[in-house]
């Protein structure tokens, strides 16, 4: 009997390595490790095939082994949070083994060399995609001023450094389906013409590096990487947010302080070494395999007005069903919240949802009813960014997370340009003194005066953005801040 | 144990990357001695500031010994939303050190994080390459207990 158990760290951070074991010392159970399927309240997740596919035991304990399989397990596909998403980029999550090439495929990389590189920019662009890093930049625009530029070597570079506190749907892809990283990143090469390329992933990740090493090095010996077509190599992170953000990535990739680049000139045209350079974030690279093999106008046909396609959204913090949850875009916030988070957890009450990591907006209730799109979010005060959404409870202190989120940024900052350097501090200190009691009006005005420099005076999204969670906390709950 | 010299005579790259370079002698003797600075400047064919810049600049480089285990404890959005202090208080407590500290026994380095990706798992630590999630003020000092 087969028994699939999850290899992602997820899984494993709550036990899956254990009830693997526990499987291990049976007779007749093969055990499978897969990627997994983003559910990850149901984990330790055990799944087994049956005539009419895989079921599902929830929360095993290695102590249940092999008692459980006495019991009837779960449908997966009847499982509401699985039966209502639309899964396409993690299709394969929960699926397939991570790194069995013959199950993944490679059938878009195959179609995608036969294609003139024209055809395919042709295809990206029709596809709408928007880069899912968190910045939303037509994704077949940017590869297009690539293969325009002029410069050689070109270069493609995957940003796998997900800072954003939150989020998580980079690492299930470089852990659960490296290949589909692999393979939109080759398709991209052809696309503009670039040979080599690099994965920069984040210190913090090492199942991640690992399970991406070996993906490349299986893809290199298969002969799916060649030096005649393109190679791929991996660059670890060393804990700096800043290095999510492109051009402080190739500063880092070259080896040097994080620091952030004044644009233009954009790495389209000088990135890596001064040289022409794709770099898009995990999932959107992930997106492209599907993009050539259904087309553009399908993706396009996905989706809001301005906002094409699908959106992995991840839902953690105060919520019942933390997970993974792939939907078009047009969901409003509080059906992600209901109908997949399955809403707070039993005890605590809805306080605020935070959406887009440490730089996002903090949303109260009263803004649930927003949209997940890129239009309305922004009409809304906020950030889609990598879509990570984070629910606080009311036992949080609003006061209390804002100065969190400007140690963070002050923390984090790389010190290129004086708005946001001085001003998290600044910003820090104001926060710290009002957190102790001290605070007065003159301070939240000081604060939000503070915020609008950095907002506009920043030279990249950190400083940029940094002021947005602070001062929508104080908008929605200025009462925390008068204390 | 390998050493500064080691590391630096087998990882030459063209052109140099100083990064690369402070991670593989990190990994090599679990820290970058201040003090070899000017050998891996020289190595390098790049100034000592060059490479005390970058030393400085990323979180995960460090300038003293570690402990045998490093334990990073997440202070990501949604670990604060599941209320990791109190966690943190109960670990701070129990290995007698505050957050970049070494505990008294030498076991443990800890570290503060923001996110190991975990987040649908909150609260979340990292003790050397293996995360562990869903632990709470009564329970997470049992995790230490895997690591002599």
């Amino acid at each position: 009997m087969k028994v699939y158990i999850s290899d992602d760290s997820s899984a494993r951070a709550v036990g899956a390595d254990r009830v693997a074991a526990a499987f291990g010392r049976i007779k007749d159970a093969e055990v499978i490790r897969t990627s997994a399927r983003g559910a990850f309240f149901l984990e330790p997740l055990v799944e087994i095939d049956t005539s009419r596919g895989r079921a599902g035991y929830p929360n095993v304990q290695p102590s249940q082994v092999p008692a459980l399989l006495k019991k009837e397990p779960a449908l997966i596909s009847k499982i509401p949070f699985f039966s209502k998403q639309t899964r396409f980029t993690f299709a394969n999550a929960g699926v397939t083994e991570p790194l069995s090439i013959e199950q993944y495929g490679f059938k878009a990389l195959k179609k995608a060399r036969g294609m003139d590189p024209l055809k395919i920019l042709d295809e990206m662009k029709k596809s709408n995609l928007r880069g899912r890093g968190g910045a939303a930049f037509p994704a077949g625009v940017k590869w297009q001023t690539t293969r325009e530029a002029d410069g050689e070597p070109k270069y493609v570079v995957a940003n796998a450094d997900e800072g954003d506190p939150g989020a998580y749907s980079d690492r299930m892809i470089i852990e659960g389906d490296p290949y589909r990283l692999i393979e939109g990143m080759a398709i991209c090469a052809h696309a503009v013409g670039a040979k080599k390329g690099y994965v920069y992933i984040r210190g913090e990740y090492p199942a991640g590096i690992s399970k991406m090493r070996n993906a490349i090095a299986h893809a290199a010996d298969a002969g799916i990487l060649d030096h005649a077509f393109f190679e791929l190599e991996i660059f670890v992170g060393s804990g700096a947010y800043i290095c999510g953000e492109e051009t402080a990535l190739l500063e880092s990739l070259e080896g040097k302080r994080g620091m952030v680049r004044s644009k233009p000139p954009f790495p389209a045209v000088q990135g890596l070494w001064q040289k022409p350079t794709v770099i898009n974030n995990v999932v959107t690279f992930a997106t492209v395999p599907d993009i050539i093999l259904r087309g553009g106008d399908w993706h396009s046909s996905l989706g809001t007005e301005k906002s094409k396609g699908t959106m992995p959204l991840q839902l953690a913090g105060q919520i019942r069903q933390g997970g993974l949850v792939e939907v078009p875009f047009g969901i409003t916030l509080e059906e992600v919240i209901e109908n997949f988070g399955g809403g707070m957890p039993r005890g605590s009450r809805f306080k605020a949802v935070q959406v887009g990591g440490p730089l996002g907006s903090i949303f109260p209730k009263s803004l649930l009813k927003t949209r997940i799109c890129f239009d309305e979010f922004a009409g809304a005060g906020g950030i889609l960014g990598h879509g990570g959404i984070v629910v606080y409870d009311d036992q949080t202190d609003m006061a209390d997370l804002a100065r969190h989120f400007m140690e963070f940024t002050a923390d984090e900052s790389c010190g290129k340009c004086t708005p946001c350097r001085i001003g998290s501090m600044r910003a820090k200190e104001i926060l710290e003194n009002i957190c102790k009691g001290h605070g007065t009006e003159k301070d939240l005005a000081l604060l939000d005066e503070l915020g609008d420099t950095m907002k506009l005076g920043s030279l990249c999204a950190l400083g940029g953005l940094a002021p947005m969670p602070v001062q929508t906390a104080i908008r929605y709950f200025g009462k925390e801040f008068r204390r | 144990m390998l050493d500064v010299a080691t590391v630096l005579q087998q990882h030459k790259s063209s052109p140099p990357n100083i990064l690369a370079t402070l991670q593989k002698i990190q990994e090599a003797i679990g820290y970058v001695p201040r003090g070899k600075i000017p050998e891996i400047a020289a190595a390098l064919g790049v100034t000592d500031s060059d490479v005390a810049g970058v030393l400085s600049f990323y979180h995960d480089l460090r300038t003293h010994p570690p402990g045998r285990h490093i334990l990073r404890f997440c202070l990501g959005d949604s670990c604060l939303a599941t209320h990791c202090e109190k966690s943190l208080a109960v670990l701070e407590e129990k290995l007698g050190c505050k957050l970049s500290g070494v505990s008294r026994d030498k076991r443990f380095t800890l570290e503060k994080v923001y996110c190991l990706g975990n987040c649908a798992l909150s609260p979340s630590l990292m003790i050397d390459d293996k995360v562990h999630g869903r632990f709470t003020p009564k329970n997470v000092a049992t995790i230490l207990r895997d690591y002599r």
